[in-house]
């Protein structure tokens, strides 16, 4: 057998220590997405995320629809989140059209928001418990869920995929007796979700499992580019509610949850804090909420941008930082249209984070980023 | 916090919950209640009136087949296409009204938002599926009828814990 290689043919050298395994994209411990990680035995030297595979093409999509027809299919990659991805896209079409807002509809929107953070965290809640093989907090999260899917469904009249907010305000007001209801199913739900810290937060397993491991300190949080819980679990407080507030976030006492460690434990935590930070945004935005007025303002059949003009907004979703970037240019239709995710700036720090940890512990470290994959891909 | 208490508290915690009352819906023999008959949607004051965004209700007595509802669907999901209809309507010339098939439609009411003439409602009637295809496209004389939808259950919150009661 002949030694020497055709020209321009390298092989690349074997280890024989290490072995490539993929983790996905149908493992029911990564999502609709691959982990290409590098094993030496039990500890994982190398990790690629591959994300993709539920690309839709929604920015696309967005070019051939108007501004009201976008609203839609451009809830559909966070179903579970659906008031907070159309929220930097209806501020975005506000601006571009000129629109103020009736102070009623700003109130309405942030109680929305806050109902669909919560729904969005208690699902995530759960899958984590299932994750971590403990399934009382796959059932407890998914059961107590409901609660305030009741209130959306009450609100904006659908269970999951609302199209609630439109540009100029909501779709419709709210039901007759509504703040009562809302007032009494999220005090109980606060009342449940503090009962979490006993069996889950508190309980030395999950402790002894998640501290300590995927740390991620606070220079490369920033580095990397993380936002939302990875970037405050990290030590650093920047919340948008908080730093850029948006419709009446500013009149609101908003409270933003930072932990130093910035291991899996805090990344993990940070949501559940932030769940109850809601429970208070939603009483106090339900108390200072005009009883009665406008909710919608009443917009042309096709509403037009102002010639050329772009505007670019962003919001604190479940998940971190969503912007959204539109183009106009006069047209009925955007002409380019940019979502920026949350999932997609925490998924890069997923290689630094599983270097030199077991694979035993990837579930706990990749769920903690609070990655969504449908999201990522759009 | 040493080990062994931790875990006596969380188990106390979840053995606490052998008294709580069952939350779950039992969905077929029990239905959620729901607010309203169904969204609808005032033209004059162009705001919507809060409810259930089910199956549609057509009101052949006021549509006049200005096919809106049907461009309101074409960038959302092209579920409702406009039909010829036996019935004569002074107000409906071209005597065509929608059809809408709900193996296509995303239920996000644009469709109601965009009906000028109080002829399109939203309905609480949720149990669409079907055998076939065919099954699921509803014909005018179809989306004509009012649904019986029972609803007998909604959240109540007790001192042993919340239930559909």
């Amino acid at each position: 057998m002949n030694n020497e290689l055709p020209p321009g043919l390298a092989l690349q050298k074997v280890d024989e220590r290490i072995m490539t395994l993929n983790v996905g994209p149908q493992h029911p411990g990564s999502g609709h997405m691959r982990i290409i990680v590098q094993i030496d035995g039990d500890f994982i030297v190398a990790c690629d995320p591959d994300p993709g595979y539920v690309h839709r093409g929604e920015e696309k999509m967005a070019e051939y629809r108007n501004y009201i027809t976008n609203i839609p299919h451009l809830e559909r990659p966070v179903i579970h989140d659906s008031c907070n991805i159309l929220y930097p896209y209806v501020l975005g079409v506000e601006e571009l059209l000129g629109i103020e807002v009736p102070e009623r509809a700003k109130y309405i929107r942030v109680i929305a928001s806050e109902l669909n953070r919560c729904v969005y965290t208690m699902y995530w809640l759960a899958i984590y418990g299932i994750f971590l093989g403990h399934s009382t907090m796959f059932m407890w999260p998914a059961g107590d869920r409901e609660l305030l899917i009741d209130l959306l469904e009450k609100m904006t009249g659908a269970r999951v995929t609302h199209a609630h907010f439109v540009p100029g305000g909501v779709r419709n007001d709210l039901p007759p007796n509504f703040e009562d209801v809302c007032l009494r199913q999220v005090n109980y739900f606060e009342k449940r979700i503090k009962e979490y810290a006993a069996i889950f937060y508190d309980n030395p397993i999950l402790i002894a499992r998640t501290a300590n491991t995927g740390v991620l300190s606070r220079q490369d949080a920033i580095r990397l580019g993380t936002t939302g819980s990875v970037l405050r679990a990290s030590g650093v407080d920047y919340d948008l509610r908080k730093k850029e507030p948006y419709d009446v976030y500013d009149e609101l006492d908003v409270h933003s949850n930072v932990m130093k460690e910035g291991d899996s434990y805090a990344r993990s935590k940070i949501p559940w804090l932030d769940m109850l930070e809601s429970c208070n945004i939603i009483r106090q935005a339900l108390q200072k909420m005009p009883k009665s007025g406008s909710v919608r303002v009443k917009l042309k059949p096709n509403p037009k941008g102002k010639g050329l003009d772009s505007v670019y907004k962003r919001v604190e979703s479940g998940r971190g930082s969503l912007g959204c970037y539109i183009v106009s240019d006069g047209k009925p239709e955007p002409y380019r249209l940019k979502l920026s995710v949350g999932s997609f700036r925490n998924l890069i720090a997923l290689p630094y984070l599983l270097k030199g940890e077991k694979l035993g512990n990837m579930p706990a470290v990749y769920w903690s980023l609070n990655y969504w994959p449908v999201e990522a891909d759009r | 916090m040493n080990t062994a208490t931790g875990i006596i508290k969380a188990l106390n915690s979840g053995i606490k919950h052998l008294a709580i009352k069952r939350f779950t819906l039992r969905y077929p023999e029990e239905k959620l209640k729901f607010v309203g008959d169904g969204y609808q949607f005032d033209p004059s004051t162009g705001v919507g009136i809060a409810g259930y965004k089910g199956r549609h209700m057509l009101f052949h007595d006021h549509c006049t087949g200005c096919q809106l509802c049907s461009i309101a669907c074409e960038g959302v999901a092209e579920a409702i296409a406009m039909v010829k209809v036996p019935e004569e309507y002074k107000h409906n010339k071209k005597a065509i009204m929608p059809q809408i098939d709900y193996g296509k439609c995303v239920f996000c009411g644009l469709c109601v938002d965009a009906c000028p003439f109080y002829a399109l409602y939203m309905t609480n009637d949720y149990e669409l599926s079907s055998f076939s295809k065919e099954g699921l496209i509803y014909t005018p004389a179809q989306l004509q009828v009012k649904p019986f939808v029972s609803q007998d259950s909604e959240i109540k919150i007790t001192n042993r814990g919340a239930t559909h009661g």
